[in-house]
């Protein structure tokens, strides 16, 4: 990753959306996330991790044959 | 002694310390720098070598510290310094870091984390992942409270003379909560709209982004959230308080006026605004173009206030404050602005036809009264920014030429440059470093007589301009307009003006004026200012009549935080990515046919974008969603540092230690690899509160299937300084392996190591069993580690077992067996050089051997790593042996004599 890792998560609240979006039409693995928005995979890791810690996606049971888990997003009240 | 002893640090070996000596009856403070008790070990995944879940065992000590009755845990607090006192023991002095959240309020529930705005690094889950400015340290901190991370007032928001939480609402745009970022305005003035137009923005003068590429567009991002919210079809209704029954009258509808107008009423006042001028809104609706402030947006703005149900008569002077009492209201605010224009004082300025204010002028526009100018010449009298914007005006109505006439040299003008710079743009012609002697013309100006200004201030820095009278010059006009200053009103409050005095006298501190219920704020008070510094005026105002009304004391407006240090706020990152600046576009061209608005709003994206470069500077941003969602309202940004002064008999030192920071071992790539990473990290990966769903490799989430340890990264290693082994690496590395393949059965665990150190009961039986799962044990330096491009990691490394060859192996995730170095938190709590050190700079036992955990000073003891490598076991030993010093320490002071 070659930005600041305080620099990456500071956007955290900035891509949420656009991710969020993205996920609206299935669960996504991080590589499929990053492939989808353009963005690179390690942000995308840390995001997609800071989002399922606050309750934005979940992981489904079990990985893909590569072995990554796919998340989907969590409807929130 | 307001304590018998106290313990320095909270980890395994303070909440031992703590629990024993309470338990032998003393009564112990211990003081612990983070917002939890528990130290490191509460953040391990399990223990070694019985594999014991380390939350399982860590959490009923934490417990059982917080809870005991001879034990006091003060968290978020700092000893500063301890010394002897005159009775043999010693006095310390506690610093104690504000929270910020009322732990006695606050029930644990996260609703504010949830809520908060900022994300940055959870340092408790090894940056990781994201906290927020709000958290909770982790979920079994104790005390299972929030905190919210506040390093002081960021640069934006502390310069806003409005008291506007800029970082706030551009934080609130980031997040795409456009709505509340209005809301967030609107708690300082309903005036976001003309703000977000026509302020100067000392917030983005002072942003910290500025030193990188320029600063952000704070400004336009009011712009952005005051356009949302107009556009809305039904924007929600703001929140006021029941009316109390009390009236206030405010005479004068500028940003003084009406900012005052909106505080009080939401506070329950009835209030009632007397305006002079057949529209309210003072400057903002009638003095300042239409192509910096449409009248529409003031009138929008305006409404917000009449919206609660303020009142506002036009064409009305209030001449009389008394007959204001008389008609009910309990106190008067007087915030009138300055509509007076100053004079030149020269020939032919009152006599000539043609020769008026700028004031007049720009007022005569903006009620649609604007003057035929096709074909004229025009000469603008100023350089500041009245001028600027008369002359800007004059130029859209058609004149042949607009002259404008300073004193000031170019660079030294009043007036913002850049505005300088768009008038000239514009074509308006600058004539700068003349004084006027005269106007000429009969009975019409004909023309403007120039005297050369030789110097404009006086050594003292006061305006004092001096003339070469023998050098001057004719400029021809058809109209000359006068912008050389404004000023307060007095004539009809003679009594809230001195004798001698220009403008009305208030307490600076209360703004409260010599007849008691009479309150004055604004340019009225303080001579012409901006837009901010008014509605900062107006909203200081409305707080002190709200006190005076409710009999409280007049004091407490406004007291942020130390404004953060910028410096500081660039390094805490180790770069920062390029992220360009908006380019604030003025469509000059095309301009001059009117008076529309020159600067384009922001798109949803721009702003978006440009609030996702802000810094963070104060890391909290002041958004105030952490308020609005704790239901126990326990939130308090008043809350301060305090220092705490105690007497304590004894102290023991139990800080821990500190781990060897993995960059300063540059050729295994830590903080460039991202698949790099720490045990430490690992622990948390393992934990069951971990940062991931499971054990992923950071760069893609990827499952690992080839995991490498580096045994002894910064320990055992003349090159950083640490020749001592770190003692429990080898254990914690083999505790690792074993749990890695409990959670992920497939995976492959190599281990490239110096020696293997095991030493302990069932260590090597644990040892055993690591290899007897698989775990490969590769015996030999690690040279270097490189990244391919998917992010899998590529070791070179000397293969001892295979005749010491150099050997290559590909690995999806490396960890990094860091060892521990001292920490120098401990030297710190007493005078230099009082408590000892080892030749490592750990804590020194004099005598180790045959009196443990005794220091160089008597009656402080050490316990745990602090003064050396030491387990968890070990530690918990050696805090036996620092409390029974400390026990003993304590009966002998009994002893008389």
């Amino acid at each position: 990753m070659s930005r600041d890792i305080r620099e990456v998560i500071r956007d955290e609240p900035l891509v949420r959306g656009r991710l969020l979006e993205l996920l609206a039409g299935g669960p996504l693995t991080v590589p499929e996330l990053a492939a989808s928005s353009g963005l690179p995979e390690g942000e995308v890791m840390v995001w997609m991790m800071g989002m399922r810690k606050y309750g934005y996606v979940a992981e489904e049971k079990g990985t893909t044959g590569d072995g990554y888990y796919r998340y989907a997003a969590v409807r929130r009240s | 002694m307001d304590y018998d002893v106290l313990v320095v640090g909270s980890g395994i070996g303070g909440m031992e310390s703590a629990l024993k000596l309470g338990d032998m009856g003393y009564k112990v403070l211990v003081v612990e720098k983070e917002p939890s008790i528990g130290g490191k070990m509460i953040l391990l995944s399990k223990v070694f070598p019985t594999l014991d879940c380390a939350s399982c065992i860590s959490t009923p000590k934490m417990a059982a510290t917080a809870h005991h009755p001879n034990v006091t845990v003060l968290t978020g607090s700092e000893v500063a310094r301890i010394g002897r006192d005159e009775r043999d023991g010693f006095h310390a002095t506690v610093h104690r870091k504000p929270r910020f959240v009322d732990e006695s309020l606050c029930t644990g529930c996260r609703q504010c984390e949830v809520a908060c705005t900022v994300a940055v690094p959870d340092q408790f889950n090894g940056d990781m992942v994201s906290r927020r400015a709000a958290y909770i340290p982790f979920p079994q901190a104790l005390p299972q409270k929030a905190l919210i991370e506040r390093v002081g007032t960021s640069p934006c928001s502390f310069n806003c003379p409005a008291g506007i939480k800029a970082h706030g609402y551009v934080s609130l745009v980031r997040t795409g909560e456009y709505e509340k970022a209005f809301a967030l305005v609107a708690e300082t003035t309903p005036l976001a709209g003309s703000l977000g137009r026509a302020c100067y923005a000392p917030c983005e003068t002072e942003c910290t982004r500025g030193s990188l590429e320029g600063p952000l567009a704070i400004r336009r991002l009011k712009r952005f959230v005051a356009d949302t919210h107009y556009a809305l079809p039904e924007p929600p209704a703001v929140d006021r308080l029941a009316s109390n029954g009390k009236r206030v009258a405010v005479v004068g509808s500028g940003p003084a006026g009406l900012t005052a107008a909106w505080q009080l009423a939401r506070k329950g006042y009835g209030v009632k605004i007397f305006e002079a001028a057949p529209e309210p809104g003072g400057a903002l609706r009638l003095a300042i173009p239409s192509y910096r402030l449409p009248a529409e947006v003031v009138e929008r703005d305006i409404a917000n206030v009449t919206d609660l149900g303020v009142e506002i008569a036009t064409d009305t002077r209030v001449e009389d404050l008394e007959q204001l009492r008389r008609d009910g209201f309990d106190a008067v605010l007087v915030a009138t602005g300055t509509p007076n224009a100053a004079r030149l004082r020269v020939p032919g300025e009152e006599e000539l036809d043609g020769v008026r204010s700028a004031l007049g002028f720009l007022r005569d526009i903006k009620l649609g009264e604007a003057p035929d100018l096709s074909g004229k010449v025009v000469a603008v009298i100023g350089g500041g920014n009245v001028a600027i914007d008369t002359a800007r005006s004059a130029r859209r109505l058609g004149v042949a030429a607009v002259h404008m006439v300073c004193l000031e040299s170019r660079a030294e003008m009043p007036a913002y440059q850049w505005e300088v710079d768009e008038a000239l743009d514009e074509g308006v012609e600058l004539h700068d470093g003349w004084g006027i002697a005269g106007f000429r013309g009969d009975p019409r100006v004909e023309s403007v007589e120039l005297r050369l200004c030789t110097s404009v201030f006086d050594e003292n820095g006061r305006f004092s301009p001096s003339y070469d009278d023998s050098v001057r010059d004719e400029l021809s006009c058809d109209l000359a307009i006068v912008a050389v200053g404004m000023g307060a009103d007095t004539a009809a409050f003679p009594e809230l003006v001195p004798e001698g005095a220009r403008s009305i006298q208030a307490d600076p501190a209360t703004l409260q004026t010599a007849v008691p219920w009479v309150f004055s704020a604004g340019d009225a008070v303080t001579g012409p200012t901006t837009i901010a510094e008014a509605v900062g005026h107006g909203r200081k105002a409305a707080f002190m009549i709200d006190g005076w009304l409710s009999g409280s004391e007049l004091a407490g407006f406004d007291e942020p935080l130390p404004v953060v240090d910028r410096a500081e706020v660039l390094a805490r990152q180790r770069s920062h990515s390029r992220r360009e600046p908006l380019v604030t576009e003025v469509h000059v061209a095309g301009a001059l046919a009117s008076f529309a608005e020159l600067e384009d709003p922001l798109t949803e994206a721009e702003a978006r974008a440009a609030a996702g470069r802000c810094l963070d500077c104060g890391v909290c941003s002041e958004c105030h969603e952490c308020i609005a969602a704790c239901p126990a309202d326990a939130i308090n940004l008043d809350m301060r540092a305090k220092d705490v002064e105690i007497d304590i008999g004894a102290v023991i030192v139990s800080t821990g230690y500190k781990l060897f920071p993995a960059d300063l071992k540059p050729q295994y790539g830590y903080g460039r690899f991202q698949n790099v990473i720490t045990g430490t990290q690992m622990e948390r990966l393992l934990a069951p509160t971990r940062p991931y769903n499971t054990v992923l490799r950071p760069s893609d989430g990827k499952v690992p299937e080839r995991v490498a340890y580096v045994m002894c990264t910064g320990s055992r290693d003349q090159t950083v300084g640490n020749p001592l082994c770190s003692k429990f690496c080898c254990m914690y590395s083999i505790k690792q392996n074993q749990l890695i393949m409990g959670v992920l059965p497939l995976a492959d665990v190599t281990v490239h190591y110096i020696d293997i150190r095991a030493v302990g009961k069932g260590y090597d039986e644990f040892f055993e069993q690591a290899k007897a799962m698989g775990t490969n044990f590769v015996k030999g330096r690690v040279a270097g580690i490189t990244e391919k491009e998917n992010g899998d990691l590529v070791l070179r490394f000397e293969d001892i077992d295979n005749g010491g060859v150099l050997a290559e192996a590909e690995y999806d995730l490396v960890v990094l067996a860091v060892g521990v170095q001292p920490n120098a938190d401990a030297s710190h709590l007493f005078a230099p050089g009082e408590l000892a050190l080892d030749e490592y700079a750990y804590v020194d036992e004099v005598a180790e051997d045959l009196n443990p955990a005794a220091t160089s000073i008597p009656g402080v003891f050490v316990a745990g790593a602090a003064s050396g490598p030491r387990d968890i076991p070990e530690s918990i030993l050696h805090a036996g042996a620092a409390v029974s010093q400390a026990a003993a320490h304590l009966e002998r002071m009994k002893v008389p004599a």
